[in-house]
């Protein structure tokens, strides 16, 4: 059984792309099963979705904790402790990240010791469908990664994206780039058998009294440990020459995060400004612009 | 009849679908909502024709459903976690009116702490509601269910409703091949609703479950209740059979898992039984004889064909995904008063496992075995065992750190 397992933001369509390769698998002649984890997630923060693929029945439910491969969406997750996209991963398994660094980069970069794949999948994106929607060419990948043959992914693509996609150019544009993408990935055979999983040791839980095992939260402020702004792909960027200080902007933004400057100017602040751009949308005189975001460059993300 | 990739949610619309229902009133919450998104949306496209009515709350939808499956309508609705908490006065009223309204529960831990992750205290907080609980392992039985569960609470034998219940996430949001029945094959197995005791019309007055005083009256009632839904078990074979003929898919009270020859089994609901059926078969590899008893039916409880399955077994591990709070897993209690008369009845462990959607891993599945062999060599029965691991209880120590409780 080949096990793979997405991590994206959400919004970035991880959730989609599982089921895309779920159903290019189904209609390969494969055991199929695709399931995201979501519910209280946000846009943004941190999704995973998990595809299993077997000639036999699959008898597994639930979270894929050992994946044979796995795929990020979003090179920032690589960084994120509670993200934690490579854990689990089996030896011989395949990463795959979007990113515009090479193999290498990516693996001196990142230290992972596995077999790495990258493309820039969030370029090809913006160039063939003109905006960063990423699930189609996650998919697309993957399949490529599990030896899924181009028709059950054409056939898949379309079952999926007619489903949630009605214009049929975005439709068509979406195919072309994803199937650009899977045959821009070499095919590899995967050998995954050495678990990389100590044994699990089964313990007895003491009893602790409320004090310490009611689920409350006594250390007060800790939401700064957490920064939320650094999967931004674009950055809205003020130009002040054109700025009439209405405040809409300040009043649109959902984080809370513009702020003003001495002389009454609104700045983000982009530890926590998720780009979802609404402040450019909403500007009446279209003073912010965006500018595309280049977390390959800086670990951090922010320049 | 087609295979498709399907969620257990849709599965479940498929159901109603098939089922040709009249009317769902309809409040949505996490993980159930892609069910009433479903059948609104095939409502609106005109794909599927029956009344929909989006709800204040779950209360009122589940009185509303009651109502409405009163009036003789084939009537559907459904919810999670806390809102069939919300709902849980009516559920009493309801059974009691016994109409045969058909309920999905997507299974959800409650709270307090909050968690969308799935276990069975919400569904089995309503054992006792008079509704008949049939708990699924596949997407596939989720649909076959429903289609069951009319059949099931339409029989003027029964006449009580009934809750098909689902694991939220783990059937609820995962696909996975489903095969979708003809609407002709499933008008063979489920005709229309003839109802012969509800007639409940605006001009046609009467009164449904109205108030009795003294207790020979309320007794007389509950108790006829009871021997409703111990009719189910018998009607219950004519309609698995039924649906076998028709459809080539055998269901029944039990699921049983190579029990045949098994002398160690893991008795467990809902769709965690699949790791634990993965699990016999490694226990199989390893020369341990291994069985899985999946009990589909919690009320009624299939008494008999429990104890039919489980004649001279050596030891029964009960692994719930729920804890009933000082006293332990609910299923454990239902299996020891199910097997306490036998004479030759098997040592029984208690095992609770997966609250809120926790995995069970595979070195836990080992420890109910090695538990279960060594309970038969020493005879001494340990209280119940939390399935926990190092791992997980180092995680937890660190939130407790973040979270200022050390
Ligand atoms: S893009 Fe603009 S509106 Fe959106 S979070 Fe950043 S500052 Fe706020
Ligand atoms: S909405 Fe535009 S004009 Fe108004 S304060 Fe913001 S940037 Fe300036």
């Amino acid at each position: 059984m080949l096990r793979l397992r997405f991590h994206g933001r959400g919004g970035q369509g991880a959730k989609v792309a599982s089921r895309v390769l779920g159903s290019a698998a189904f209609l390969d002649g494969y055991n199929a099963q695709d399931f995201p984890l979501y519910g209280a997630e946000r846009r943004g923060a941190p999704i995973t979705a998990f595809t299993r693929i077997s000639r036999d029945d699959i008898m597994e439910r639930g979270l894929v904790s050992q994946p044979d491969v796995v795929v990020v969406m979003d090179e920032t997750l690589l960084l994120d402790p509670q993200s934690s996209p490579l854990s689990g991963l089996k030896k011989g398994g395949v990463v795959f990240v979007n990113t515009p660094r090479t193999p290498f980069e990516t693996k001196e970069g990142y230290g992972i010791e596995d077999h790495v794949i990258t493309l820039d999948i969030t370029k090809v994106s913006l160039d063939m469908i003109g905006q960063p929607v990423l699930s189609s060419l996650a998919a697309a990948v993957a399949a490529k990664v599990a030896g899924i043959g181009e028709k059950a992914l054409r056939d898949a693509l379309k079952k999926e994206l007619s489903a949630i996609i009605s214009e049929k150019d975005l439709l068509d544009r979406n195919i072309e780039a994803a199937i650009y993408c899977y045959n821009s990935v070499e095919p590899i055979s995967i050998e995954t058998t050495e678990k990389v999983r100590e044994k699990e040791n089964i313990i007895s839980i003491p009893f602790e009294t409320a004090l310490v095992s009611s689920p409350s939260i006594l250390s007060r402020g800790n939401t700064p440990l957490r920064r939320t702004g650094n999967w931004r792909i674009f950055r809205p960027v003020w130009d002040y020459d054109a700025c009439t200080k209405c405040m809409t902007c300040v009043a649109r933004c959902p984080e809370g995060c513009i702020r003003l400057n001495e002389e009454g100017y609104p700045f983000a602040d982009y530890e926590n400004c998720k780009g979802c751009l609404i402040c450019a949308e909403e500007c009446p005189v279209g003073a912010i612009s965006k500018v595309r975001e280049s977390h390959s460059q800086t670990k951090e993300g922010d320049q | 009849m087609a295979k498709e990739m399907l969620t257990g949610n849709r599965a479940a619309a498929w159901g109603v679908r098939l089922a040709e229902v009249d009317y769902i009133p309809a409040y949505p919450i996490t993980p159930q909502t892609e069910i009433i998104e479903t059948i609104a949306k095939w409502i609106s496209d005109g794909e599927m024709d029956a009344g929909f009515v989006t709800m204040d709350s779950e209360h009122s939808m589940i009185t509303a459903a009651g109502a409405a499956s009163a009036t003789g309508a084939r009537t559907f609705t459904t919810t999670s976690s806390q809102g069939l908490m919300y709902g849980f006065e009516m559920l009493y009223t309801v059974a009691g009116w016994r109409v045969p309204l058909v309920m999905v529960n997507v299974s959800r831990g409650l709270s307090a702490p909050i968690t969308l992750g799935p276990d069975h205290n919400d569904i089995l907080a309503l054992r006792d509601t008079g509704f008949l609980q049939i708990h699924c392992e596949t997407c596939q039985e989720v649909l076959d269910s429903v289609l069951m569960a009319y059949r099931l609470a339409e029989d003027k034998r029964v006449l009580l409703p009934v809750m098909v219940n689902m694991d939220g996430f783990f059937l609820s949001f995962t696909r996975e091949a489903v095969e979708v029945p003809d609407v002709e094959a499933v008008r063979c197995f489920l005709p229309e609703y003839q109802p012969e005791h509800a007639f409940f019309r605006a001009g046609q007055p009467m009164a449904q479950g109205v108030a009795v005083l003294g207790g020979e009256f309320y007794s007389y009632f509950k108790y006829q209740m009871h021997l409703a839904s111990q009719n189910a078990l018998e009607v219950y074979r004519e309609v698995s059979d039924d649906f076998e003929r028709i459809f080539g898919r055998k269901y029944g009270t039990i699921d049983e898992y190579m029990m045949e020859d098994a002398e160690y089994v893991l008795v467990m609901t809902n769709s965690f039984s699949t790791l634990g059926k993965a699990a016999v078969k490694r226990a199989r590899e390893k020369g341990i004889k291994a069985g899985l008893l999946r009990p589909r039916f919690l009320r009624p409880f299939p008494d008999s064909d429990i104890r039919n399955a489980l004649k001279g077994k050596k030891a029964v591990a009960v692994i719930d995904q729920n804890i009933s709070v000082g006293k332990g897993g609910i299923i454990y209690s239902e299996m020891a008063g199910c097997l306490y008369n036998e004479e030759n009845r098997p040592l029984l462990l208690s095992f609770i496992g997966g609250l809120g959607g926790k995995n069970i891993s595979q070195e836990e599945f080992d420890l109910i075995f090695d538990k279960m062999i060594r309970t038969v060599d020493t005879k001494v029965v340990e209280p119940l065992h939390l399935l926990y691991t190092e791992n997980e209880w180092k995680g937890i120590t660190k939130l407790k750190d973040i979270a200022g409780r050390q």
